[in-house]
């Protein structure tokens, strides 16, 4: 049995071990059940420049930089974000690009939206034609009266994606993995940060 | 891993989870030598606790984990609030272990078979149940009787909340007694104000602090420490801070050196000697090995979770007991149960705008039942209901839901959002001879054995209960200042509270219950069930420290009437 007194040494050796485990069974991305995505460097720089877009460097990181446009293709080929729920009411624009499995591929669907609006490749746009798209984009997928829309799919991976990495956890928020005590009122300041490891708010905010 | 035929114990603990891992103990601490089968995993604490120190950005799918793998191994599992990339090594993988239910039904099975069970993956609310709950079938006519009552079982909550610690805030309530408790973890500033908001206006609704088994002190002597504030338990937690089966019961069980350990094992059935009508020990089924073995004992107990105890009986038939051990009366596996459980209300907090907190509280506010106590004021029911939630503030993840890009979107989304508030409901489970479980015989698992068939659906009772929760809800938080923005009356799939139980219930008559008030089979004397199988009742507060006053009470008492030469 450990005693109280020994457990920030058996932190730290659990700490080892949990690097450990990691070497061993490699926490590297996986790249099953992503291959049309994952293997496909169009949507995946598409992905980068939307991040940045949404989340752009400030005095604290930008998406691109932390590797969101990854993350975004990864999440939507498994599913987060019931992205690969199958489309409900298939409308026109959506229907040409479909999984096997009756889902949308978002990236599919995205770059031919946004090469659409654009008139040619949106990546040959200049950064502020293609924060414009992507802003009208934006209002329209949280328009009064939209239920769904594949942007707020996007959009909900990017943020996952940043506020999840160790920049945008601990340095644009604050993370305290063992805060080590339960305040019930503390005072809160305009321009305070946050805190990216309060779960409940994660979960249920 | 000892596993040759014919091993020889004083007694059989079946299961590590919360009942099982305080049968070992009690037994083991009596002078027993004990030996416990767990189905699963071995987990060692601490050292197994495998993602408690990673940070999201150390996982793969940043805590959100493979929804795709999910869909396919875990379409249960995942469910559960408790459940996310970190700790989904600690539940089952669905598609290995079936169960069915009827056609156009369904029901949430939360499972974690491993060394500890579910105990290092529960809510940790601890609550005693009261004399409104174990007369409540008397009262109103529905189930059998509860052979037993609160002074029957105070002292053994007594005994239990001083071993495993429970912090709370004492409230004077009958309806849901005081505990030996240690310093609550408070109740925030919203919820602070809702309180006196709600008393002021219906002094027998208490919204207080929930009562948890996170230790807001350290118990040195156990080797236990305090609660960090993570809020991470499911994880598993190094510091020992919230009861397991791996933090408390364990250890006090190995410590008397008469504890034996079996993992991998699953127990197949119990065997029984008809000559003598006594349980002999257990057959089980070594999976890593594929070998089976049979351990004796002179005392089973069976502590395998309400559902998969119940199995295990049902699985135990004999030529002669073609309806399972223990079931002369014919009731095993009825009346099982869940709480009815749904989001009564979710309402915006304003006002609040200047506070915070810090730290991540391992535990909600409640209110206690306040209905159907000494005045029958219930609308179409005659039990009791209580509400989990409290107050918490949004954070990044509202940017989800919220036009906006760019740099003004990121330092909005850098602030915490609104105060919110709410309301969970947990309404009591009528018991109903027609919600049972039964062997599926046309389905059978890896290990060849037929699954459990679940049929469990909530009443009008229940419904109605949960109709009156809303209601409740939305006047209560609108007498606190509150905007209340949604709320539900109809309950989630049957399993959603993970208080499923009930099958082998306790009664005074052998021809109509399963279990005596020792929880011992009527008719098998040395076999005793003592997780949540055993229940008459559901109440409406959560059971799991009931089921460890109840094991701890009949590990007592089959102690002594083996030193009588009474089994």
């Amino acid at each position: 049995m450990t005693t109280v007194s020994n457990l920030e040494t058996d932190r730290r050796r659990f700490l080892a071990g949990a690097t450990l485990f990691a070497l061993v069974t490699g926490v590297s991305l996986p790249l099953t059940a992503c291959n049309e995505a994952a293997d496909n460097p169009r949507h995946r720089a598409l992905a980068d420049m939307a991040s940045t877009i949404v989340i752009p460097r400030t005095d604290t990181a930008g998406a691109a930089e932390t590797g969101v446009g990854a993350f975004v293709v990864l999440g939507l080929a498994h599913g987060l974000e019931e992205s690969r729920k199958p489309v409900e009411e298939s409308a026109p624009a959506l229907k040409a690009h479909l999984r096997a499995d009756g889902s949308l591929d978002q990236m599919a669907w995205l770059a031919a939206e946004l090469d659409k609006r654009a008139g040619g490749d949106v990546m040959k746009l200049a950064p502020a034609r293609q924060q414009a798209l992507i802003a009208a984009l934006d209002a329209e997928a949280y328009a009064e009266g939209v239920r769904a829309h594949p942007w707020r799919t996007i959009k909900a991976l990017i943020l996952t994606g940043y506020y999840t990495s160790e920049a945008g956890a601990s340095k644009e928020l604050k993370y305290e993995h063992v805060p080590g005590r339960w305040d019930p009122d503390v005072p809160l300041k305009l321009g305070d940060r946050s805190f990216s490891s309060d779960w409940t708010a994660v979960e249920f905010g | 891993m000892m596993a040759e035929d014919s091993m020889d114990f004083d007694a059989i603990v079946v299961g590590s989870g919360i009942t099982g891992g305080w049968a070992a103990k009690e037994l083991t601490e009596a002078g027993l030598k004990v030996l416990m089968i767990e189905r699963g995993r071995k987990i060692e604490h601490q050292a197994d606790y495998v993602t408690e120190m990673k940070m999201p950005w150390d996982m793969p799918f940043r805590g959100a984990g493979d929804r795709a793998l999910y869909a396919k191994d875990f379409s249960v599992q995942m469910l559960n609030r408790h459940f996310n990339e970190f700790t989904q090594n600690h539940f089952v993988n669905d598609r290995e272990n079936p169960f069915t239910t009827p056609e156009g039904e369904a029901f949430n099975w939360f499972r974690s078979y491993q060394l500890g069970g579910r105990s290092l993956t529960w809510g940790r609310q601890s609550y005693r149940w009261s004399d409104y709950d174990f007369d409540a079938n008397r009262r109103d006519g529905h189930g059998t009787d509860w052979p037993i009552r609160y002074a029957d079982v105070a002292r053994w909550y007594d005994k239990v909340e001083d071993f495993i610690g429970v912090a709370g805030m004492a409230e004077g309530l009958p309806q849901l007694p005081d505990g030996r408790f240690l310093p609550p973890f408070e109740l925030n500033v919203v919820e602070k104000a809702a309180r006196e908001k709600i008393k002021a206006r219906w002094p027998e609704r208490v919204v207080t602090s929930g009562r948890v088994a996170n230790l807001t002190q350290a118990k040195e002597a156990e080797g236990r420490g305090q609660c960090q504030s993570r809020s991470i338990c499911a994880r598993g937690c190094s510091y020992g801070a919230y009861f397991s089966t791996q933090s408390s019961t364990l250890p006090a069980a190995m410590k008397t050196g008469r504890l034996t350990v079996l993992t991998d094992a699953v127990v197949e059935a119990i065997e029984h000697d008809p000559k003598t009508g006594r349980a002999t020990g257990v057959r089980y089924l070594d999976s890593g090995k594929g070998t089976r073995g049979t351990a004796r004992a002179k005392l089973v107990f069976l502590n395998a979770g309400a559902f998969n105890s119940v199995h295990v009986l049902l699985n135990s038939a004999t030529d002669a007991m073609p309806n399972g051990l223990a079931n002369a009366s014919g009731v095993l596996g009825t009346h099982i149960m869940d709480h009815a459980n749904t989001l009564s209300a979710i309402a915006l907090m304003p006002g609040f705008e200047d506070h915070t907190t810090f730290g991540n509280r391992p535990n909600g506010a409640i209110i206690p039942r306040y209905r159907n106590l000494d005045v029958m004021d219930g609308v179409g029911h005659t039990r009791g209901y209580s509400y989990q939630g409290g107050a918490l503030q949004s954070g990044w993840t509202r940017g989800k839901r919220e036009a906006g890009i760019g740099a003004d979107f990121k330092k909005k989304l850098r602030e915490v959002g609104d105060w919110r508030m709410v309301f969970v409901a947990f309404a009591e489970c009528l018991p109903r001879a027609e919600n049972r479980l039964t062997l599926n015989r046309k389905v059978k698992d890896a290990n060849g054995l037929p699954v459990l068939d679940i049929s469990l659906n909530f009443g009008k009772e229940e419904r109605a209960a949960l109709a009156q929760a809303k209601a409740d809800a939305a006047e209560m938080l609108t007498h606190a200042g509150g905007k209340v923005i949604m709320g539900f009356d109809q309950p989630g799939v049957a399993g959603t509270a993970i208080h499923e139980m009930g099958g082998a219930r306790m009664g005074n008559d052998p021809k109509t219950s399963v279990l005596n008030k020792w929880s011992q089979a009527h008719d098998v004397p040395n076999l005793f069930v003592t997780d949540g199988a055993q229940m008459s009742s559901s109440a409406c507060q959560n059971p799991s420290l009931t089921y460890m006053a109840l094991t701890a009470r009949a590990c007592d008492a089959a102690v002594s009437m083996l030193r009588e030469g009474k089994l």
